[in-house]
C-alpha cells in the first residue's frame, strides 16, 4: 500500500542544514496497524507529514498504490489527501466556529451530495460514541471527544490510509484508551489501514508493527502480537 | 458545485460564528469609512451648488440673450420677450438696459467740487420689474422700503453694499456710508445726464456679494436716460427662468431656432470665475478622497488581517483535510464582500438618515451662503467601489499569503 524510497528530509540550508530523516526505505502493507515509535526529534512526526502529503521531502520517493504521489501537483495533491488519506493530529484540531457533526462532514462536501455525507457523517459520530454530541460546538466537548470527532472527520471519506500523530498525547489514561480502543476496532472490523504516531510504550500492544526511528534512521521494525 | 456550496458554508460559519466584536468593529469601521468618502464630495458638491443656484437667482437667470458681437442693444425686445415667452419650459422673461452711473450721497455737503465725499461708481440696470420678480429673486430680498413699480421714475431701488451702514461688510469707503429709504441719491451717466433718485428699497441677498452690488431702476427711466426714442424698445441682454426639469440645452436650441440676431447662452457659460472654483474644488475632493480611501484601506486591511492571521490555524487545518485553496480563499473573499456591503448600508443610511438630515437643518454658513449636502451618484459609486476594492484586498492578500505557506507551519507555526 506505501511504499517509501530513499526519503530524506532537510530543514535549512548549509551549515545550518538539519537532517529529519536520512534514507528511509519501508513498505506498509493494506490493512496493517502499523505505530511509527522513536525519542522526541527522532522524526516521528516528520516521516507522518510526509507520508500525509503535508509535507514534501528533499529528496526520494512515496508510492500509494503503486503511484509516485510525489509527481502529483499541489492541486492533485490536495485531491489526493481528499480522497484517499484522512489525518487525525497530535492536539485537538477541529474547526472552532463549526458544530462537531459539520466538522466531520466537512471534507466531504467537496465530493458527495448533502444527505449521504450527513448521513454518513451521523454514522460515524454514533460509531465514536458522540451520536449525542453532534450539535454541539468544540469548545462545548472534552478533549477526548474531541479527538474521536477528528477521527470520525478523518474517515467521512472512506479513506484508504488513516494517519494519526500523536493522537493520545493531549488525552488523560482513559480517553487514551478510547481513542486507541477505537482504532483496534476500525482496523479489525473494517480493515482500515492506520498509521501512528506514538511514544507511548503501552500503545505497542495495540498495533501489527512498530517502526522505530532513531536520529531519522529507520531502527529495527518489531512486530508485537495483539 | 460542491466547492461553491462549501465556499459558502466556510464564509457564512465563520460570519455567524466568529468573534462578534471583530465583526462590528470592521462594520463600524468601514461604514464611518464609507460615510466619510460621501461627507467631502458632498460638502463642496453643496458648495458648489450655492454657487450655481446664488448665479441664476441673483444674476444671471438660465439663460442669456446677448446682442451680436458687433451691436451694443438688442433691439424690438418686446416681440422678442413675448416669442421666447412661448417657448416651453421657460417661466420669465426680463430684458435689461445695463448702464453704469457715478452715486453721490449728500453731495450738498461736499466742501469742494474734488471732495470725493458719499460716492462710487456701481451698475444701474433698467428693468420691467413685473417681469424681474419671474426671473431673478431681487424683489425678495428687500430688507427696507419696497421694490420697484413698473411705472417709477424717480426711483431706485440699491444693494445693501451700496447703501452702506451697518448692513454691508465692504469698507465704508465703497460705500455710499448709510444711505436709507426716502434718501436722495444723485446719478451721474456716462452719456452727461444727470438724475436725482429717492432710495425707494434696499436689497441684501446675504448670498452672493456681487448681486449687492447692483442697483435697479424702471427700464422706462434708463430709456428716457439714454434717449427715449431709439432705447424704448431696445435691450442690452434679456434673461430667461427656466421651470424646474427643463432642459436648457433645449430651450437654447428653441431659442436659436427663433432666428434672432442674437447670442444665447446658459448661465455657465457666464460663470467662469464659479466654474474655475468649482473644478478647484474637484481636484481637492479628489485629493481627499484618495486619501480618505486609502485611510480606509490600510485600516481595514489591517484589522481584516489581523483577524485572518488569527484564523491560520484553522486555514492550516482545513488544507489539511484537504479542502481546496480556492476555496478557503474564496471564502475569504465573500467574508470581505459581505463586511463590505453591510458597511456600505449602514454607512449609507447613517449618511442619510443622520448627517444629511443634521446638515439640512443647520447648513454650513460660509461667507458664499448656506451650505447643505448635495449627493452626486457618481461619488456614490466612487466611494462604494472604493470600498469594495478596499475590502476585497484585505481579505484575499493575507488569505492568499497563508494558503501559500507549508501546512504545517499554517498549523503549528514553525
Amino acid at each position: 500500500m506505501i511504499r517509501v524510497n530513499n526519503l530524506h528530509k532537510i530543514y535549512g540550508h548549509g551549515t545550518a542544514a538539519t537532517h529529519a530523516l536520512s534514507s528511509i526505505n519501508l513498505e506498509i502493507k493494506a490493512g496493517e496497524f502499523v505505530a511509527i515509535m522513536g525519542r522526541s526529534g527522532s522524526g516521528k512526526s516528520t516521516l507522518l507529514h510526509l507520508l500525509g502529503l503535508l509535507d514534501t521531502p528533499t529528496n526520494g520517493d512515496i508510492l500509494i498504490e503503486g503511484k509516485s504521489i510525489l509527481k502529483l501537483s499541489e492541486k492533485e495533491r490536495g485531491r489526493f489527501r481528499l480522497e484517499k488519506l484522512g489525518y487525525v493530529f497530535q492536539e485537538y484540531s477541529l474547526l472552532s466556529e463549526m458544530t462537531v457533526l459539520e466538522n466531520v462532514y466537512i471534507p466531504a462536501m467537496c465530493l458527495g451530495n448533502e444527505n449521504s455525507y450527513k448521513q454518513r457523517a451521523e454514522e460515524l459520530l454514533q460509531m465514536v460514541g458522540l451520536g449525542e454530541r453532534a450539535k454541539h460546538y468544540p469548545n462545548e466537548v472534552s478533549g477526548g471527544e474531541q479527538q474521536r470527532t477528528s477521527i470520525a472527520r478523518a474517515l467521512i471519506n472512506h479513506p484508504k490510509i488513516l494517519f494519526a500523530d500523536e493522537p493520545t498525547a493531549s488525552l488523560d489514561i482513559n480517553s487514551a484508551q478510547v481513542i486507541l480502543a477505537l482504532f483496534k476496532k476500525l482496523n479489525k472490523e473494517t480493515g482500515q489501514t492506520i498509521v501512528m504516531v506514538t511514544h507511548e510504550p503501552e500503545d505497542r500492544k495495540h498495533v501489527d508493527r512498530i517502526i522505530w526511528l532513531s536520529d531519522g534512521l529507520v531502527g529495527k521494525e518489531a512486530t508485537e502480537p495483539n | 458545485m460542491g466547492n461553491i456550496k462549501l465556499t459558502l458554508f466556510l464564509a457564512f460559519k465563520s460570519i455567524i460564528r466568529g468573534n462578534r466584536w471583530t465583526l462590528i468593529l470592521v462594520i463600524v469601521m468601514m461604514a464611518l469609512s464609507f460615510a466619510n468618502l460621501l461627507v467631502t464630495p458632498s460638502i463642496l458638491s453643496g458648495l458648489t451648488d450655492t454657487f450655481d443656484r446664488q448665479q441664476i437667482d441673483n444674476l444671471l437667470a438660465n439663460i442669456i440673450v446677448d446682442p451680436p458681437s458687433y451691436e451694443y442693444y438688442l433691439d424690438h425686445v418686446g416681440p422678442i420677450e413675448k416669442r421666447i415667452e412661448q417657448i416651453p419650459g421657460v417661466i420669465g422673461v426680463s430684458s435689461h438696459l445695463n448702464n453704469t452711473a457715478f452715486f453721490e450721497y449728500e453731495w450738498e455737503k461736499k466742501a469742494s467740487p474734488e471732495d470725493k465725499g458719499k460716492s462710487g461708481t456701481w451698475p444701474v440696470i433698467g428693468i420691467d420689474p413685473s417681469r424681474e420678480v419671474n426671473v431673478t429673486k431681487i424683489a425678495s430680498y428687500i430688507i427696507e422700503g419696497s421694490y420697484l413699480s413698473p411705472n417709477d421714475r424717480d426711483e431706485i431701488v440699491i444693494g445693501a453694499e451700496i447703501a452702506g451702514g451697518s448692513m454691508a461688510v465692504s469698507n465704508e469707503g465703497k460705500t455710499l456710508q448709510g444711505v436709507k429709504v426716502g434718501d436722495e441719491v444723485r446719478l451721474t451717466y456716462p452719456n452727461g445726464v444727470q438724475r436725482e433718485y429717492i432710495v425707494k428699497g434696499i436689497f441684501q441677498s446675504r448670498e452672493i456679494i456681487q448681486a449687492d452690488r447692483m442697483t435697479f431702476i424702471t427700464r422706462k427711466e434708463m430709456a428716457s436716460v439714454l434717449g427715449r426714442q431709439v432705447y424704448d424698445d431696445r435691450a442690452s441682454q434679456i434673461l430667461i427662468k427656466t421651470g424646474q426639469g427643463a432642459e436648457e440645452n433645449q430651450v437654447i436650441s428653441e431659442i436659436e431656432s427663433l432666428g434672432l440676431d442674437a447670442e444665447v447662452k446658459s448661465w455657465r457659460e457666464y460663470g467662469g470665475t464659479a466654474s474655475g472654483i468649482v473644478s478647484s474644488f474637484d481636484i481637492i475632493a479628489s485629493l481627499i478622497n484618495t486619501i480618505g480611501l486609502a485611510v480606509a484601506g490600510i485600516v481595514m486591511f489591517i484589522i481584516i488581517y489581523i483577524s485572518v492571521i488569527n484564523k491560520k490555524r484553522q486555514i492550516g487545518i482545513l488544507r489539511a483535510i484537504g479542502i481546496k485553496r480556492d476555496v478557503i480563499v474564496g471564502s475569504y473573499l465573500l467574508q470581505a464582500i459581505f463586511y463590505a456591503m453591510l458597511g456600505i448600508i449602514s454607512g449609507g443610511l447613517f449618511f442619510g438618515y443622520v448627517i444629511t438630515p443634521y446638515f439640512d437643518l443647520h447648513p454650513l454658513e460660509l461667507s458664499v451662503g448656506r451650505v447643505s449636502l448635495v449627493i452626486e451618484s457618481g461619488t456614490v459609486t466612487k466611494a462604494v467601489m472604493g470600498i469594495l476594492v478596499a475590502s476585497v484586498l484585505a481579505g484575499i492578500l493575507p488569505a492568499l499569503h497563508i494558503t501559500r505557506q507549508n501546512i504545517i507551519k499554517s498549523i503549528w507555526g514553525n
